[in-house]
């Protein structure tokens, strides 16, 4: 190897690193803290060397503050968010990318347009909608709400997905007797479940990871893990310890899926950077 | 036998505004080879995509074996179709595309796994059936898509221009296993290409597309001996039929100010457009004056390019003449190699 290119890999090598430990540090500051008791988060100097304890979590597991009601709430909207979107989005985008009709370009912009919108102005309508409908602090309120934001976001993704599928492939099944359903089926659904699994995945982080109109719409029956979060800042205290420990556990999810949907994730990302090669 | 007979009926097909098809009549025979054969845009691509099925029409009718399908889904048809793309699909493995067609209809897989066998077998891939499409050569990927047209055994198969993808000799292996598969099979082929070398060695007929319009159907032998309009004359031969401007009086034909003598003889002096094969026109003492542009010369075969006035002539010899490039010569020909076109018209006279 010759230096030029030593020193080349050297700097990436830092430059990367650095640029890691800056999104790491919180995260391990975080699950640190998780361990610490109240007062040795707010010993200061920081104590590096602590006494490690499961208080915190025993606490926002089992005990009185228990987010374990608030995991699943997140969990129950996250997941009707996420396949009610699919379910719609799927068909929706496929007709977008696919087939010719009047105006197609005019509801492809529109789908776009209703993500440009800033989704503060938005809170106020949507709770004196929810709150005439009765439907504040319920799931059916808060998930329609999510599809709002996760519909067009998920239709915008799969589009490009349907539109590298070539139409002959398509011809070429409905010629051996596929007919609609059975072509979107068998041949064009393999073909984009890349994207069919990146876009379920962003989908759903995204309402897990919600916070916002969670907590404006939502109520002591559906209170997501965020909110519930939120709670251990009070005026007295701020629980910072149990914070972490809620935190840990609400990221153990998006932890997860993004290690086992690694592949999927940079793949169905790069897709269409080079033609035809990113969804075998 | 008579399984696989095809008829057009005055098909139109338009776009909006623009029409594609002219109100377009063919009759295909039983076990024939058929190929549609013209310059892109002519109109023999919607031609084949009207027969399976992809595309409607604006007017007219398709009957198959005397059935009018002209609105039938393109699954009901009972035909098979080459893209030029090949359109396999990707995700599945060899053996799975072959079979895809079997199993849209709910053969039994022991059948389906035969069927895929005996097809494989026929385009030589018997081997690589367990892998996907994208492991394979391009040459593999085309003899997979005939064995998924071949294997349910449909009256008719559609190829549109199925070997453009392929090298130039492989394209020319293929074109032959092609013609043997389809004899062996003793199916109907409708073949798209604008490849007139492929149209005349493949095919038992020939239909001349040019503007959304047949120009002449036929054997390739009737279509390159008796060109029926000035347009396939100038579309068919490699290189193609040399067309002057030309007037005819009697037996005599006078282009720029030179004579030269043809076997038709007209009542009426009339404007024409002469057409010579390159493989007609001789070098000799009388003629045409000329002047050697550029010999070409491809060993069993010599091209040779003359100008004669503004018109670019060729001719086409078993060996170079005896010219140097740039000297004025004399073009002739027989009198009974000349083609004459009516010059408004371009119709054959």
């Amino acid at each position: 190897m010759d230096r030029h290119k030593y020193w080349r890999r050297l700097v990436l090598a830092v430059v990367a690193g650095v640029g890691v430990a800056v999104w790491v540090f919180p995260v391990l500051w975080a699950l640190a803290t998780s361990f610490k008791t109240e007062r040795d988060v707010l010993a200061y100097p920081p104590v590096w060397l602590f006494e490690p304890t499961l208080a915190n979590y025993r606490e926002v597991l089992v005990g009185s503050s228990s987010i374990v009601p608030n995991l699943w709430s997140s969990l129950v909207v996250a997941t009707l968010t996420t396949v009610l979107t699919m379910l719609i989005a799927l068909p929706a985008a496929y007709a977008l990318g696919r087939l010719r009709y009047p105006a197609k370009r005019a509801s492809g912009f529109y789908v776009l347009g209703t993500q440009m919108l800033p989704p503060m102005g938005l809170i106020i309508p949507y709770y004196l909608v929810l709150q005439k409908m009765g439907a504040l602090d319920t799931y059916a309120g808060l998930t329609v709400i999510y599809l709002t934001f996760a519909l067009p976001f998920a239709i915008w993704l799969m589009v490009s997905y349907f539109e590298d599928v070539p139409f002959e492939m398509e011809e070429a099944a409905l010629l051996d007797r596929a007919g609609r359903l059975r072509t979107l089926w068998y041949v064009i659904l393999p073909q984009v479940r890349g994207g069919i699994a990146v876009t379920t995945i962003f989908v759903f982080l995204n309402a897990w990871n919600e916070f916002m109109f969670a907590v404006v719409l939502g109520g002591n029956r559906v209170r997501t893990v965020t909110v519930a979060m939120f709670n251990f800042i009070s005026v007295e205290q701020t629980q910072w310890a149990k914070v972490a420990a809620g935190a840990m556990l609400a990221m153990l999810p998006v932890i997860l899926i993004g290690f086992f949907a690694q592949r999927h994730i940079v793949k169905g990302l790069t897709v269409g950077a080079v033609k035809g090669g990113g969804r075998r | 036998m008579s399984k696989g007979s095809v008829r057009l009926e005055g098909i139109v097909k338009r776009h909006g505004a623009t029409t594609v098809l002219h109100g377009v009549d063919l009759a295909i025979e039983p076990g024939e080879f058929f190929v549609l054969l013209g310059p892109s845009g002519s109109g023999k691509t919607t031609t084949l995509r009207i027969l399976a099925g992809l595309e409607a029409v604006s007017e007219g009718r398709v009957l198959m074996d005397g059935v009018d399908v002209t609105l039938e889904e393109p699954g009901e048809r009972d035909v098979a179709m080459v893209f030029q793309s090949y359109a396999l699909y990707p995700h599945m493995t060899v053996a799975q595309n072959i079979g895809f067609p079997l199993k849209m209809i709910g053969t039994a897989a022991a059948e389906i796994r035969q069927a895929v066998a005996d097809a494989a077998a026929k385009v030589d891939i018997g081997h690589l059936l367990a892998r996907t499409p994208g492991q394979l050569s391009g040459g593999q990927q085309q003899r997979v898509a005939l064995a998924r047209a071949i294997v349910r055994q449909p009256r008719l198969f559609l190829l549109d221009e199925p070997l453009s993808n392929l090298d130039a000799k492989l394209r020319v292996e293929t074109r032959l296993e092609l013609h043997a598969l389809q004899r062996s099979l003793g199916a109907t082929a409708v073949y798209v290409t604008h490849d007139q070398e492929e149209a005349m060695t493949l095919a038992d007929r020939i239909a001349v597309f040019m503007d959304g319009r047949i120009a002449q159907v036929g054997t390739p032998r009737e279509v390159f001996a008796q060109p029926r309009t000035v347009d396939v004359a100038g579309f068919i031969g490699t290189p193609p039929m040399n067309l002057l401007p030309a007037r005819w009086e009697a037996a005599t034909l006078t282009i720029g100010t030179d004579r030269l003598a043809v076997a038709a003889r007209t009542e009426a002096p009339r404007d024409v457009t002469v057409g010579v094969r390159p493989g007609d026109v001789r070098i000799g003492a009388t003629g045409l004056a000329a002047r050697v542009e550029r010999i070409e010369d491809l060993g069993d075969t010599a091209i040779t390019s003359f100008t004669a006035g503004n018109r670019l002539i060729k001719q086409k010899a078993d060996r170079a003449p005896d010219v140097r490039e740039g000297e004025s010569v004399r073009l002739s020909f027989a009198a009974e190699a000349a083609h004459l076109f009516d010059r408004a018209t371009g119709a054959r006279l």
